[in-house]
């Protein structure tokens, strides 16, 4: 092991957000201390967490485990000693994106004590086009202003028509898009109609207005054979490009994961349901890898995250496993 | 006695060499064909497919909660075969790859064993041995995250495209 390079990425990826989390642990962790150290006048953000849970992949059918875990992932979030303002929900809610499922979800999703908001992934679309999942959850493409925060809402897991030409029906459409290394989907992206929508939502922002998006899968090339990817990624962070604050946040990938482009941090959240293996590709930040899952632990490498935004709009970003996943440099959080 | 039993090798060590050449000779064969080979492969081709298909579902007696071994290994990712026989700690015991799939088949999925001499665990061994080729045998290792190959295109092994979507090469 490098410890030099372990100790050049933990001061990239977590800087003076390192200390803090030591300050404010020591102190009994309170926004007040936590924004005390970092406050950087001038900017309009008001100190304030959100949390994320994503990827819990229901199936049909009563008590099935990630229904439970499910379930263990709202508890996590409701008991958090520093309450979210909001949870974002960051897709593949069903696994075969039936209504049974995704009305299972709203269920469970309705005992979190404060706000959802919810982008949808997959698993949750392509039986009906997401017309269930908007009939229970609303707009795909959104955005909303909280404490000095722009936050995006996108829906990145479009692909071109692949199903009408061979006559598929609604179920092989889903069947061929379920299967992560499936070769038929294709790459996904948001596609030209949100493009437009974000040019247009970010057009009278000005360029210190810490932003957040929130899509299904990375805005970056991570492994594209997983979909790891958003086709459109480049045209979304070049739109994005004036601001100075830009953290997108992404489900999909099931651990662990960080990375910066351009003026973009990439958060990527564990799921709820199953750790996926890293792809085969160099990371730019191999720390932001957690430990390998212990299949005899049945929660090990899941679990929920945590973002401490700052004045300023910095963010701390916590990830809340179920088990113990985190290697020592995970545990102390990471920058944003 | 040494110079007798020396003498007595240096007459032997000609008989003993033209038999084993006879020997040899009746029991060669020519290196197999193109033919063959092709043939061979095609075989085991056949089998991968079939691993392939069990990983992703097609025996439902797999799985008792609709999980099959592609949700969590994707092209047979951190499936590992190259590291197998290694000690499972949930068995306390050295075990061989076959066994840690049915733990997993039984556990995480909730599903039937396969029997350990099955053509279809064959099949999924192949499949997983497949999408690791190249990888250095590794047997005991246990407690690094691991990489798969990279996959380009397809199903990552020669197999008919299915002539939808991607699915073109």
């Amino acid at each position: 092991m490098d410890h030099k390079k372990d100790r050049r990425e933990f001061l990239q990826l977590t800087g003076k957000a390192g200390l803090s989390t030591i300050v404010g642990s020591a102190a009994g962790i309170n926004l007040g201390v936590f924004d005390l150290a970092h406050a950087q006048p001038g900017k309009k953000v008001s100190p304030f967490r959100f949390a994320m849970i994503t990827d819990s992949h229901l199936y049909s059918g009563d008590d099935h485990k990630f229904d439970r875990q499910l379930e263990d992932a709202i508890e996590q979030v409701n008991s958090m000693e520093i309450k979210p303002d909001f949870v974002l929900y960051g897709g593949d809610i069903a696994q075969n994106g039936t209504e049974d499922q995704l009305a299972k979800g709203r269920k469970l999703l309705s005992k979190l004590n404060t706000k959802l908001v919810l982008i949808p992934g997959e698993h949750d679309w392509y039986v009906d086009m997401g017309a269930a999942w908007k009939g229970m959850f609303g707009q795909d493409t959104w955005s909303f202003d909280h404490k000095g925060v722009h936050f995006i809402g996108m829906n990145s897991i479009l692909v071109p028509d692949f199903w009408t030409a061979k006559q598929l029906s609604p179920r092989e459409r889903m069947a061929a898009m379920e299967m992560l290394e499936g070769p038929i989907g294709g790459l996904w992206g948001v596609g030209e109609k949100q493009l437009e929508w974000l040019k247009k939502d970010v057009a009278k922002l000005s360029p210190d207005t810490p932003i957040v998006t929130f899509t299904h899968s990375p805005l970056w090339d991570y492994y594209p054979r997983w979909n790891f990817q958003t086709v459109d990624g480049p045209q979304i962070r070049e739109i994005l490009s004036k601001f100075e604050n830009f953290t997108s946040i992404h489900g999909h990938v099931h651990q662990t994961i960080y990375n910066k482009v351009g003026n973009m941090t990439s958060i990527g959240a564990m799921s709820t349901s199953w750790p996926w293996p890293y792809p085969p590709v160099k990371l730019a930040y191999p720390s932001s890898q957690m430990n390998r899952a212990d299949p005899g632990n049945e929660v090990d490498g899941m679990g929920t995250l945590a973002v401490n935004v700052k004045a300023g709009g910095d963010k701390l970003v916590e990830y809340q496993p179920f088990a113990d996943t985190l290697t020592p440099f995970l545990k102390k959080g990471l920058k944003a | 006695m040494k110079a007798t039993f020396t003498r007595t090798l240096a007459t032997a060590l000609p008989v003993i060499a033209v038999a084993a050449l006879a020997a040899g000779s009746a029991q060669a064969r020519d290196p197999f064909s193109k033919e063959e080979l092709d043939k061979q492969n095609a075989k085991l081709l056949e089998l991968v497919e079939q691993g392939y298909n069990l990983w992703h579902g097609s025996n439902p007696d797999m799985s008792g909660n609709g999980l099959a071994c592609g949700n969590c290994h994707p092209d047979a990712a951190a499936s590992n075969p190259q590291t197998f026989p290694k000690y499972i700690q949930n068995m306390n015991r050295v075990v061989q790859w076959g066994e840690m799939v049915n733990w997993c088949i039984q556990n995480p999925q909730g599903g039937k064993a396969l029997a350990l001499e099955s053509q279809d665990m064959t099949a999924m061994y192949a499949y997983a041995m497949n999408l690791h080729r190249g990888k250095p045998i590794q047997p005991g290792l246990a407690s690094q995250q691991t990489k798969p190959i990279e996959v380009k295109y397809g199903k990552g092994f020669p197999s008919k495209p299915s002539g939808i979507g991607f699915d073109t090469k």
